[in-house]
């Protein structure tokens, strides 16, 4: 595939991870974050003309969260916009807006502080007040659901689901970048079990893109969407996932076999792994297994590693440009990585998803 | 420079205090199908959707655009900068046709506050939680103290506000998207009870739902439809504390410095060197008549110390430009919306579309944005001529 003339690049990432830090407010960490992107660029804060970000507000608690996050990322007269939406969908306007010429080289960050809020209290309180809100439905919930659909496909899977979550485990003890101490589990719905539990934390991630050549190009995005009423989605199609991935291939002109390293977001690890199975990327009832005995899928420990809505997309985006880029540290994936696909998705019970994948220039 | 994108089609409720008639999804689809009809196409040219929800807590359900404005299939996302979401949401899908992604964009703005006991709560916790919040400051107080502002550097008065209120109130009576919409003269504007001093009740915007949709195309997808180009935009971000923006060299709260850069940068990408000279209608997104005010020298009306004079101008009917010939957010304010509505009204009247309001000849339109206590702008030229 030619390269655009106004390909985006990403220029450097920064991720932080921590727990209730009593000594830096939200602003403070995301100051801090935008600063560390800039510095792993190699950028100046003169050069960014734009600043994307991802906030939600209700997990932020304030009804407009982006007058305090926006400054702090750097958006004191740029031009600026906040998605209340997945991480990976800024990362993916930022570089619309490069690739149409309307910005040269842009901030974008995204945030969730678990440590101040209820994620869960907020998932709730997105779904039908009358029908579903009483049934007690989240994110979480629902991939409790939609394991159970699956193991009554496939049962009798126990050591691949036993040590898919080892590996994670694994995976996230060596992530420099994965949460110390602190955080905590959500409630888990059964069958799924508190080790498959994402890790909650207060997560800032940032990203700077231009068009400046860099050693990573996005080569290709994609978005789709899923019907809203759980009730009328087939859990296990998930075809707003499958949706997105096959554009975001599709743009780059690659397919899935061109892809060295997948970085997959998911509420859980079930969701983790499963993404697998839809992306085709295991057989059937194969997902714990392939997740358990690749070594190029979620070498970050997904979400043990910390996590909060709506930062994971970027988070996983950002793992996948420090893999790309042999700076991953502790998870670094031996030998050479020409390309990586990063997801994310958006509420409410992953309706939306967001895939992109990146190619060393 | 982005190639050209047109409004090829809108659709809007109307706009009043409660829905109650309707769920948000009815109401989305109502003003979607207005819009695709304008547009001459079907859903299936749809590449991109772009949601404008501004704070959940005023709807009471988290995300509600999920489940009312995003379809199966398509790529959706949701933007959410306050007053501005709207606007904001416009220029997302601008971007994402100019990029090449899609040819077609359906922006979708969502406002349901009607049911919300608490909005000036809900607007309250936008405000610093130590510094601010205590204080019990709202969007109107907020208001209220740059129009004071306003009165002491430039001489405006309280006859000035209730002036202006009038005359949006009598505009507004030619807005057919507009229920019931309310008419009252100047001494009824003076007479209404003080909100905050010097807001009075029947100068403040009233509480409203209501659904605006606009539909965005590439050049070579707009063909023979009747459009309205997108000349220029702009937008930027302020600080966060008002108080740091009180006095500074680069301008006070009331020039509305991140609006001028908007306007600036919109007009230099439209080729537009004096816009006095040019734009033949504005659309102000000002919930109060302070606030359409404070825009006119950020616009680049008028100059600021002569913002009364341009004002009795105004009121005169004595300008080149007419200011919201729709009555203005002061007639209707869904808060999620009313950016996306300036731009829509705009794109009616520059595609002569705009019925009983519609003014004559204009060519040229310059819709606005403000969200979050006047921190974010937003500006959009629009035109009747491909660029």
């Amino acid at each position: 595939m030619g390269i655009s003339p106004n390909s985006a690049y990403i220029q450097g990432v920064a991720i932080s991870v921590t727990w209730a830090d009593a000594e830096r407010s939200l602003p403070d960490l995301i100051f801090e974050t935008v600063t560390g992107a800039l510095s792993n660029a190699g950028a100046k804060m003169a050069e960014m003309d734009s600043v994307v970000l991802a906030a939600h507000d209700l997990v932020d608690g304030r009804s407009l969260s982006s007058m305090v996050t926006a400054p702090a990322a750097g958006a004191y007269m740029r031009d600026e916009i906040r998605l209340a939406d997945d991480g990976l969908v800024a990362a993916s306007l930022a570089a619309a807006r490069i690739e149409a010429g309307e910005s040269e080289f842009s901030v974008v960050a995204a945030c969730g502080r678990a440590s101040e809020g209820d994620f869960q209290r907020t998932s709730q309180t997105a779904f039908d007040p009358f029908m579903i809100q009483p049934l007690g439905l989240d994110e979480f919930s629902l991939s409790a659901l939609r394991l159970s659909a699956w193991l009554q496909r496939h049962p009798g899977l126990e050591d691949s689901r036993r040590r898919a979550g080892q590996a994670r485990a694994r995976r996230a003890g060596s992530n420099g970048r994965a949460l110390k101490s602190g955080g905590h589990a959500p409630n888990l719905w059964h069958p799924l079990r508190q080790e498959e539990a994402p890790c909650m934390a207060d997560i800032v991630v940032a990203a700077i893109l231009g068009p400046r050549p860099a050693r990573v190009r996005i080569a290709g995005t994609g978005h789709s969407t899923d019907s809203s009423n759980v009730g009328d989605r087939d859990l296990l199609r998930m075809p707003s996932l499958a949706q997105a991935a096959e554009r975001a291939l599709s743009s780059a002109s690659m397919q899935s076999r061109d892809i060295d390293l997948f970085e997959l977001e998911g509420a859980t690890l079930f969701d983790e792994a499963y993404a697998l199975e839809v992306l085709g990327l295991a057989a059937p009832g194969q997902g714990f297994a392939t997740y358990a005995d690749g070594t190029g899928i979620n070498p970050s420990g997904g979400g043990a590693s910390g996590w909060c809505y709506p930062a994971m997309g970027l988070v996983r985006l950002a793992e996948c440009y420090l893999q790309l880029t042999g700076q991953a540290q502790g998870v670094q994936v031996p030998g050479r990585l020409r390309a990586a696909l990063a997801t994310g998705f958006s509420p409410v019970g992953a309706q939306s998803h967001g895939a992109m994948v990146l190619v060393t220039a | 420079m982005r190639d050209p994108v047109a409004i090829i089609g809108v659709g809007q409720t109307t706009y009043r205090r409660r829905h109650v008639e309707r769920n948000t999804a009815e109401l989305v689809r109502d003003a979607v199908e207005a819009a695709l009809t304008d547009a001459q196409i079907d859903s299936d040219a749809i590449g991109v959707i772009v949601g404008g929800v501004a704070p959940d807590a005023l709807a009471g359900i988290n995300h509600i655009d999920m489940a009312s404005i995003s379809r199966p299939g398509v790529p959706y996302f949701r933007v959410n900068t306050g007053g501005a979401t709207g606007s904001s949401a416009f220029l997302a899908a601008m971007s994402w046709i100019a990029s090449g992604r899609c040819d077609v964009a359906l922006v979708v703005a969502v406002e349901r506050m009607g049911y919300a006991t608490t909005a000036q709560a809900v607007f309250n916790s936008i405000f610093d939680p130590i510094y601010e919040k205590d204080i019990s400051i709202s969007t109107i107080s907020m208001i209220a103290m740059r129009a004071t502002m306003l009165m002491q550097e430039y001489g405006y008065t309280t006859d000035h506000w209730a002036s202006l209120a009038a005359k949006n109130s009598l505009a507004s009576q030619n807005n057919d998207t507009l229920e019931n919409p309310r008419l009252f003269d100047k001494a009824q504007v003076l007479a209404s009870p003080i909100l905050s001093w010097p807001i009075r009740t029947l100068e403040a915007c009233p509480m409203s739902e209501g659904v605006c949709v606009a539909v965005l195309a590439s050049e070579k997808f707009v063909g023979a439809r009747r459009a309205a180009w997108v000349l220029g935009t702009g937008a930027f971000s302020d600080a966060y504390a008002m108080g740091d923006r009180i006095r500074r060299p680069e301008g006070s709260l009331v020039e509305l410095l991140t609006l001028r850069r908007s306007a600036e940068k919109a007009y230099r990408e439209a080729g537009i060197a004096n816009p006095s000279e040019v734009i033949d209608c504005v659309e102000i997104q000002a919930p109060f008549a302070s606030a359409e005010a404070m825009a006119y020298s950020a616009l680049g009306l008028c100059e600021a110390k002569n913002g009364p004079a341009f004002l009795d101008r105004l009121l005169e009917g004595r300008t080149r430009a007419l200011v919201n010939p729709s009555g203005g957010p002061q007639a209707a304010n869904p808060v999620s919306a009313t950016a996306l509505i300036r731009i829509v009204e705009c794109a009616l009247q520059v595609r002569g579309l705009a019925g009983k309001r519609q003014l004559d000849g204009v060519r040229h339109a310059v819709a606005t944005g403000q969200g979050g206590a006047t921190q974010f702008s937003t500006a959009v030229v629009l035109g009747s001529n491909r660029p």
